[in-house]
């Protein structure tokens, strides 16, 4: 399969007082078209700092950090910024929905920003909430939902633009078991009918029922690397 | 820019108070300004109306002994005028003593043509068919003297070699003006009749000119055209807005200082919104431009409120007017009992300029912070 991610030797280091911390050291992974991946370790592993390189959002200290074919550290802002506008989609923990905004207006967002005509965006807005069953309350602002339609929203917001990657922090962290199997549920749906690849950052049991390749990272350090049924895809 | 201006309608209007707040002060800048400079704008109009009307016409030839701001030169600051006067209006000014009700009050003497129509003084009033010596006066004069028409007083003068003599003048008429240079310290007289008291015929001290004059750079005389004689008003209206402008910078500072305010606590607590704007792929740019046009929403939302007060209070006040009471007229230069501002284009226009520009650029001085905002951070909501 068409790799998408190639880390190589991907090192970050941050400045603790007077120090130097090292979030990441060394990194090399692959991620294939299509996975639906976690990166799984204790707090201060590093997966979210992995998972925001990935996603463009920080730059690597050290080492070559390809996404789609870009190289995250030679991206301008503004290069940057067009990557995780039409390739890529967060998820986080907290959901990090526009309180202003109603329900479908969030979840447009991500297509006023691609300049999308507004019939062919009312059109992919209504039929991502169809996805996660929301099509109801898209007219509620956020405030009105319950933490698992704030992330059921955070879903639709993501995948509407039908992003290559989407890269989720913790998504089930603020949820109940019942909520939080149902969006992985939606996630492994969408994974598979759209091919969209998932990486997660997670330490949640619930979420590494659903993992087809777990990535255990320990002190900055990839530990394991694990397929399902130890097949690559 | 859609979203930009959609955020921004969106944020301001669930920030509830604050917003309107924000927008109370700065309505209410804005309307002090527009109202003070079309009360200044109002009084200089008038005030160059009514001297045009009362006193400059057309324009003054003066003889070149005479210093209007020097009383000095009233004694020998005059002649005859050699060229024609078809369009001039002669006036002579020597001074007098009058002796009303057992006072004694030094006066300037003004001998105005009795047909003259150029200046709104009523010299039908000097007629002779109202007294042996008609004299008429303003209506501040007149309050002065404690005189009313009718009233005869005694008025002592030198001729023109010094002598002094005096008559009882008889008081035809008060006139009312706006003007204080013709009415405060003057008694109007016909200059044949100052010419026959002083023995100084065909004399004048200058002369009012009306539209169709022509200067003909006569020696010994002095043209002022009417913008020069206006300009001591424009002078004095220019350092009258010019010191009210402390008002506006004072009120327009608080207005302002309220939004840099908002604007600085807006980006201080909105950091996760903004690292997930940017996680959602827009430039930091593009989120300073959120901000920013958050911002100068504020006033837009005052200019739309201005409207919807001042509008009708301003109709209101350009048709009324303002009255300010007699003892406040007496500030140098032509001022109305009743101003009526003027809300001229321009100076709406300027103003709305001036609130809009303002207010933007304190918007955006603290969301420039944001372009230098690690992404991750503010998604954090990590103070930066």
């Amino acid at each position: 399969m068409e790799n998408i991610v190639t880390l190589k030797n991907v090192s970050k280091k941050f400045k603790v007082g007077d120090g130097d911390f090292w979030a990441l050291k060394n990194i090399n992974l692959e991620l294939s078209k299509g996975e639906f991946a976690g990166l799984v370790g204790p707090s201060g592993s590093g997966k979210t700092t992995l998972l925001n390189i990935i996603g463009s959002l920080d730059v690597p200290t050290d080492g070559e950090a390809i996404v789609l074919g870009k190289n995250i550290s030679g991206l301008s802002h503004k290069e940057s910024a067009d990557l995780r506008n039409h390739y890529l989609g967060f998820i986080f923990q907290v959901y990090n929905l526009l309180p202003v905004y109603t329900v479908f207006e969030n979840v447009e967002f991500a297509l006023l920003l691609q300049k999308i005509p507004e019939t062919e965006r009312k059109t992919r807005v209504m039929e991502a909430l169809e996805w996660v069953g929301l099509a109801h309350l898209a007219h509620t602002k956020p405030s009105k939902l319950s933490g698992g339609e704030g992330q059921r929203v955070a879903i639709a917001r993501a995948m509407v633009k039908r992003p290559e990657i989407l890269l989720a922090d913790e998504p089930t962290a603020n949820l109940d078991a019942e909520n939080a199997h149902h969006i992985l549920k939606i996630m492994e749906k969408l994974n598979q009918e759209l091919k969209t690849t998932f990486l997660f950052s997670t330490h949640d049991e619930k979420v590494m029922q659903y993992l087809k390749r777990t990535v255990r990272l320990r002190d900055g350090k990839i530990e394991s690397d694990h397929f399902e049924n130890n097949q690559k895809l | 820019m859609k979203i930009a201006f959609q955020l921004a309608w969106k944020n301001l209007i669930g920030a509830g108070l604050r917003t309107w707040l924000n927008v109370g002060v700065l309505a209410f800048s804005f309307l002090v300004i527009v109202f003070y400079n079309a009360m200044l704008d109002g009084w200089n109009h008038q005030a160059k109306f009514e001297s045009i009307k009362w006193e400059y016409a057309h324009g003054q030839l003066i003889n070149e002994n005479y210093d209007p701001y020097d009383p000095f030169t009233v004694q020998d600051g005059h002649g005859i005028f050699p060229g024609k006067t078809a369009d001039l209006c002669p006036i002579l000014i020597r001074q007098g003593t009058l002796y009303p009700n057992n006072r004694m009050l030094t006066v300037a003497l003004m001998g105005i043509d009795t047909s003259q129509r150029i200046v709104s003084i009523p010299v039908e009033k000097l007629k002779s068919k109202y007294g042996e010596f008609p004299v008429i006066m303003g209506r501040n004069m007149a309050n002065s003297l404690k005189v009313k028409v009718g009233d005869q007083i005694l008025l002592r003068w030198r001729d023109k070699n010094g002598t002094f003599d005096a008559t009882e003048v008889t008081v035809s008429g008060i006139f009312k003006t706006d003007v204080p240079t013709v009415d405060n310290g003057k008694v109007w007289m016909s200059i044949q009749k100052l010419w026959e008291i002083t023995d100084l015929n065909h004399h004048a001290t200058y002369f009012v000119a009306n539209q169709n004059f022509k200067n003909p750079n006569i020696p010994g005389w002095k043209y002022k055209s009417q913008e020069a004689l206006l300009q001591d008003i424009t002078n004095i209206i220019a350092m009258k807005k010019t010191s009210s402008s402390i008002i506006y910078i004072l009120l327009l500072s608080i207005a302002l200082l309220a939004i840099f305010d908002t604007q600085v606590l807006s980006v201080f607590r909105r950091q996760k919104e903004i690292g997930t704007y940017v996680a959602l792929g827009m430039t930091r740019t593009q989120v300073v431009g959120i901000f920013t046009v958050e911002g100068s929403m504020y006033s837009v939302f005052a200019i739309i409120i201005s409207g919807i007060i001042g509008i009708p209070l301003f109709a209101f006040l350009a048709k009324t007017g303002i009255s300010f009471p007699t003892n406040s007229q007496d500030v140098g230069f032509a001022m109305a009992e009743t101003i009526y501002p003027i809300f001229g284009i321009k100076l709406i226009l300027g103003s709305i300029l001036l609130v809009m520009v303002s207010a933007t650029i304190v918007s955006f001085l603290p969301t420039r912070k944001i372009t230098k905002m690690n992404p991750v951070d503010a998604l954090k909501g990590k103070l930066q």
